[in-house]
């Protein structure tokens, strides 16, 4: 396990009460990522992948061990700090877009950058930038409802890379898509990822995705297990 | 800067959501603007009330720093010839003072009797230098000035004749010019003062050789060695007190019933914050998702409280705007509503305009939006404490109500219980039911949610057997949507118990004065002559007239009453002197009373106080009254407490024998006349009356008509309540339409899979009328109880701690019925436009992804 990794999972648990019953989702999950590396966390329905997704962002907390990202453990940290960690430092891609339908295409990019707290100077350039690298320079105006699936889901990957976070999350971003558009929509995330440099961890039942991964880990029993590459591709 | 910019776009979020649902943002600015709107009104109709009043005493007590009173009502004028003469007393004025009408007015007139010559340094429009002219005003002929406004209205000039009505009594006086008003302010005050002089005066009152009080300036140094000296030469019994204290303790008389409106107008935006609370927490659970994502952006908790309380803000502002505009216009209705009920209860007041004050708009500026956020608060909190996996997760806030049904019912319990013990803390005074009522709403609103689970069990055989599937399904669905459901339904619930409570504490209280006005009146015939505050019996009969009654044939006992304005060691108050012996106690219902009383109270010196005047001063049996009698401060014991409901001030009543030996007044207030066996009382009064033909006019009444003379002006007094019941069941029905509509328009989406699947139009219709009208029974069933409980406070706590009096909770099933009725019909409206809108609708557009 690497020392210095960009991004540190160590010995995470995590359990939920089921009625009198406690379900272990996590035990002692132990994982590295270095910068700039593309993760694909396979799993089945069920398995824990996007609780481990969640515990990454900070949404929620373990119950044990350490989330380490960019040399900070968020494990520790109290739910406020979490949030704001979060907003600095991840990108979020959902499988149901999740876009705001009260804010146009241009303001959902905007958004990030906005509670990042970046000057307002050239904040909107910079949105529309990222917009155009998704092929969606002149749907800036549209609400989400009035945007295909595709379409909300280009938008959602430019919202989770206009604040330069040190590490994006994909939760099934092909998910709701069909065949082709998803292999679109995963195309432009992994150029656009590995031209801006940035780490991330895409959690799928996909294993189509394992191709465009640097390293494929699957999570069974609450532990990772390596996957070959030629094996999950398969 | 950073959160600023961030915050632009969250707010910006923000007010599209609300835009983009305009039937819900518009209403729940009405449900604002209404609660606002009644508290306005009703504090300004007060304060218009109350800046009249302070006006008319400013103007006629003028510059007077101290006032000379009699024991009874009147005072010797000798008093104040002593006072000029031998005490050398010069800033003194004597005033005669009345009440009476100008006929083609239609209203009542304060008679001021004056001498201009004394008038100088307390009256500018009274005395020499504004003109009056002096051999004209003091002619031994009856003359007398009004306002030019009122001399405009009557078309009438210098040298013309109006007839004045006092006591019963037509008296005709000449107009010998108008009253010159310095400015404004007192030319306002001026419009209901007809001025005349001292002895015209007295003819007028029949109150030759008397005055009603004789007004002093004492100035501030040496004004103790002053009133020495002026009480040495005062007669036994006639006091002497500051001016100001003295309208104090007539400004207080109608204190009770201000604030009992207050309180009423208070409930009213109660309701409406129930509804904001629903708003809101609509407003938010429709929100959930949406919020999760923020959440999961990076949007802290806080920022996200901020935002939601920043939109209740807006909400808030608006409606209270709108409220404060839409008061104004409804005070302009109520202000002669509170003026009329002042008039009948304790004082002759005059309000001719609306007075506009900053502080009651202010006041409401700040309830409307304080309301507002408190309302808010909680669904915001909650919103922003929610945890956003969960949050991001469809059904989880579903499967979060039906876990906490139980906890949230027994908290509701615990709330509830504590409102109960609120109502035993001793003193806790109107406030403290006032709290009591809010902890027991809440806590019911709590029990609402488990209460709702239970009764879908009932309902949901019931329906499928009425209604088929749809039936079953309508009733499935208020259970499957409880978060949003049980909020609706608990603000219907307090806002339909709102108007049971206010109804059936109005019902209790007519009920209770029916039943006593019944025994009260055990007489055949009741002569009173015309007063001007109608509970009151202020005005005095001719003896000769009294005798031509008593006399009459068929007539075969009767007896009389006499009511003062007496001085005690609690301020002025209503004394009552009665004729009967014994047989008083047919007629008397006490309360308590030491032993024998009857046959003590016309031989001792004993009162008889009413329970409104125990609870007011906080005496009881035993105690003792000071009463300055015109034989100095006499103790009085109280052996007797009555029931009296015809004045919340309170009365004290002794035996004629007793106020005689006190008392030099010897006029009577009232006669009562009982007839001979058998006689038809109807033709008797018709007898009487013709006997009275020409001479003092004076109301005959039969026990019947007396009755409903006094029932009627008992409905009167409540017109003012049941507005504002009224102005409750229009909150309340603005605020059902406004949930439910809300409800079933945001399920389009449900509704959609519905269609897709294969319901009809109108089966579409079928099933959001019959859930919103399940919804309509449910809250019209539950605001029975609420509303009984509420009715219960308001009668045994809340009135008995404004006004003392002890009354019969009476349940008008109409009352209930119309409740439930109310329920149910607005929340069948309120499927109509969302049944509408989503038959025509294309399925697949609500089933498109946002």
């Amino acid at each position: 396990m690497a020392q210095n990794a960009h991004i540190q999972l160590k010995d995470l648990s995590k359990s939920y009460k089921e009625g009198d019953k406690s379900r272990s989702v996590l035990d002692e999950l132990n994982l590295s990522v270095d910068e700039g590396e593309m993760i694909v966390l396979l799993g089945r329905s069920g398995s824990g992948k996007s609780t481990l997704l969640n515990l990454v962002s900070g949404i929620d907390k373990p119950d044990f061990g350490e989330v380490n990202i960019g040399g900070t453990d968020i494990s520790d940290m109290n739910e406020k700090d979490r949030t704001l960690f979060r907003r600095k430092h991840i990108g979020f891609v959902f499988q149901s877009f999740n876009l705001i339908p009260t804010l146009t295409a241009l303001e959902n990019v905007l958004l990030p950058l906005k509670l990042k707290g970046e000057s307002n100077e050239g904040i909107t350039d910079k949105a529309q930038q990222y917009l155009d690298q998704v092929e969606l320079g002149d749907r800036g105006d549209s609400y989400p409802d009035r945007l295909s699936g595709g379409e909300q889901q280009r938008v959602a990957i430019a919202r989770a890379l206009a604040h330069e976070p040190m590490l994006i999350l994909a939760d099934e971003p092909t998910g709701n898509l069909d065949y082709e558009t998803g292999r679109t929509i995963l195309d432009m995330l992994n150029n656009l990822v590995r031209k801006n440099g940035r780490t991330m961890i895409i959690a799928t039942h996909d294993r189509d995705i394992c191709q465009i991964a640097d390293r494929v880990v699957e999570l069974k029993g609450g532990q990772l297990h390596k996957v070959e590459h030629s094996a999950a591709v398969e | 800067m950073k959160n600023k910019t961030s915050n632009n776009l969250l707010w910006l979020s923000s007010i599209r959501f609300l835009l983009r649902h305009p039937w819900h943002f518009v209403l729940s600015i009405l449900g604002v603007a209404l609660g606002v709107s009644v508290v306005v009104s009703i504090d300004l109709s007060n304060n218009s009330a109350k800046k009249a009043f302070a006006l008319s005493t400013e103007a006629v007590t003028g510059k007077a720093t101290h006032q000379i009173m009699g024991a009874a009502e009147n005072l010797d004028e000798n008093v104040y010839r002593k006072l000029r003469i031998e005490g050398k007393i010069r800033k003194s004025a004597p005033v005669v003072k009345g009440y009476g009408r100008i006929s083609g007015m239609n209203k009542t007139f304060q008679i001021l009797g004056v001498d201009p010559l004394a008038e100088t340094p307390f009256r500018d429009f009274a005395s020499q230098q504004s003109g009056i002219e002096l051999d004209d005003f003091i002619t031994g002929e009856k003359t007398g000035l009004v306002a030019q406004h009122v001399a405009d209205q009557l078309q009438l000039s210098a040298g013309d004749t109006m007839t004045v009505s006092v006591g019963g009594r037509t008296q005709l006086i000449r107009l010998s010019g108008v009253i010159k008003a310095g400015n404004d302010r007192s030319r306002r005050a001026l419009e209901n003062v007809l001025l005349v002089d001292v002895s015209t005066a007295q003819q007028m009152f029949n109150m030759q050789g008397q005055l009603s009080r004789i007004d002093l300036i004492l100035p501030d140094k040496g004004e103790q060695a002053m009133l020495s000296r002026i009480n040495r030469l005062l007669p036994q019994g006639t006091s002497i007190t500051r001016s100001d204290s003295r309208s104090e303790t007539v400004a207080q008389m109608s204190r009770a019933f201000e604030f009992n409106l207050q309180a009423l107008s208070m409930l009213a935006l109660l309701v409406g914050m129930f509804l904001i609370y629903n708003t809101m927490t609509f407003s938010v659970v429709q929100r959930r998702q949406l919020i999760g994502r923020l959440r999961a952006l990076g949007t802290t908790k806080n920022e996200i409280l901020t935002i939601i309380l920043k939109e209740a803000l807006l909400i808030g502002f608006l409606g209270t705007v709108l409220g404060i505009i839409a008061g104004i216009f409804m005070a302009q209705g109520l202000v002669k509503l509170v003026t009329q009920s002042i008039n009948d209860l304790y004082f002759v007041l005059s309000v001719q305009e609306l007075s506009i004050g900053l502080f009651p708009v202010a006041k409401a500026a700040l309830l409307g939006i304080g309301a507002t956020i408190i309302a808010a608060f909680w669904p915001a909190r909650e919103a922003s404490q929610a945890d956003v996996s969960t949050v991001l997760r469809r059904s989880s806030n579903e499967s979060k109500i039906s876990r906490r049904l139980l906890p949230l019912a027994g908290f509701g319990l615990i709330i509830g219980l504590l409102g109960g013990a609120v109502l035993l803390i001793p003193n806790g005074g109107i406030a403290a039911g006032y709290v009591s009522l809010l902890f027991m709403i809440v806590g019911f609103s709590l029990m609402i949610p488990l209460i709702i689970v239970w009764m879908a069990m009932v309902f949901r055989p019931l329906m499928g057997k009425l209604n088929g599937i749809i039936g079953k399904m309508s009733v499935r669905g208020v259970v499957t949507e409880l978060s949003r459901t049980s909020v609706a339904i608990a603000a219907l619930v307090v806002a339909v118990a709102a108007t049971v409570g206010v109804g059936v504490m109005v019902d209790s209280f007519r009920g209770t004065v029916v039943s006593w006005l019944e025994a009260q009146l055990q007489a055949d015939v009741y002569v009173q002559p015309p007063s001007a505050v109608s509970r009151k019996a202020d005005a005095k009969l001719e003896p000769k007239l009294v005798e031509l009654l008593k006399e009459t044939e068929d007539v075969s006992r009767w007896h009389t009453v006499r009511s003062v304005d007496v001085q005690t060691n609690y301020g002025t108050d209503q004394l009552v002197a009665i004729e009967q012996g014994v047989e008083a106690q047919e007629t008397y219902q006490l309360k308590a009373s030491s032993e024998n009383f009857w046959q003590q109270y016309m031989v001792k010196d004993i009162v008889m106080i009413s329970e409104a005047y125990a609870y007011r001063n906080n005496v009881s049996l035993g105690d003792s009254l000071l009463i300055t009698t015109d034989r100095g401060r006499q103790s009085f014991t109280i052996e007797a407490i009555n029931f009296d409901y015809a004045s919340d001030i309170g009365t004290i009543t002794m035996n004629r024998d007793i106020y005689n030996q006190y008392f030099d007044d010897r006029a009577i207030s009232g006669l009562a006349l009982y007839a001979v066996d058998g006689i038809n009382v109807d033709q008797l009064v018709e007898r009487l009356r013709n006997k009275t033909q020409g001479k003092q006019e004076v109301f005959i009444r039969s026990n019947k008509g007396l009755r409903e003379a006094s029932i009627a002006i008992f409905d009167r007094t409540f017109t003012v309540t049941i507005v504002l019941r009224m102005l409750a069941i229009i909150v309340a029905f603005i605020g059902i339409l406004s949930a439910l509509m809300a409800l079933q328009l945001e399920r389009s989406r449900e509704l959609a899979v519905l269609r897709a699947n294969g319901m009809t139009p109108g089966q579409l219709w079928n099933y959001v009328i019959s859930q919103t009208g399940i919804m309509g029974v449910m809250a019209g069933i539950l605001s029975v109880p609420l509303g009984i409980l509420m009715a219960y406070i308001l009668v045994y706590v809340i009135n008995l701690r404004s006004f003392g009096w002890t009354l019969q909770f009476m349940i008008d099933p109409q009352v209930l019925l119309q409740a439930v009725g109310l329920a149910i019909v607005a929340a069948l409206l309120a499927g109509l436009y969302p049944s509408r809108k989503m038959a025509q609708a294309n399925p697949a557009d609500a089933l498109r992804n946002d």
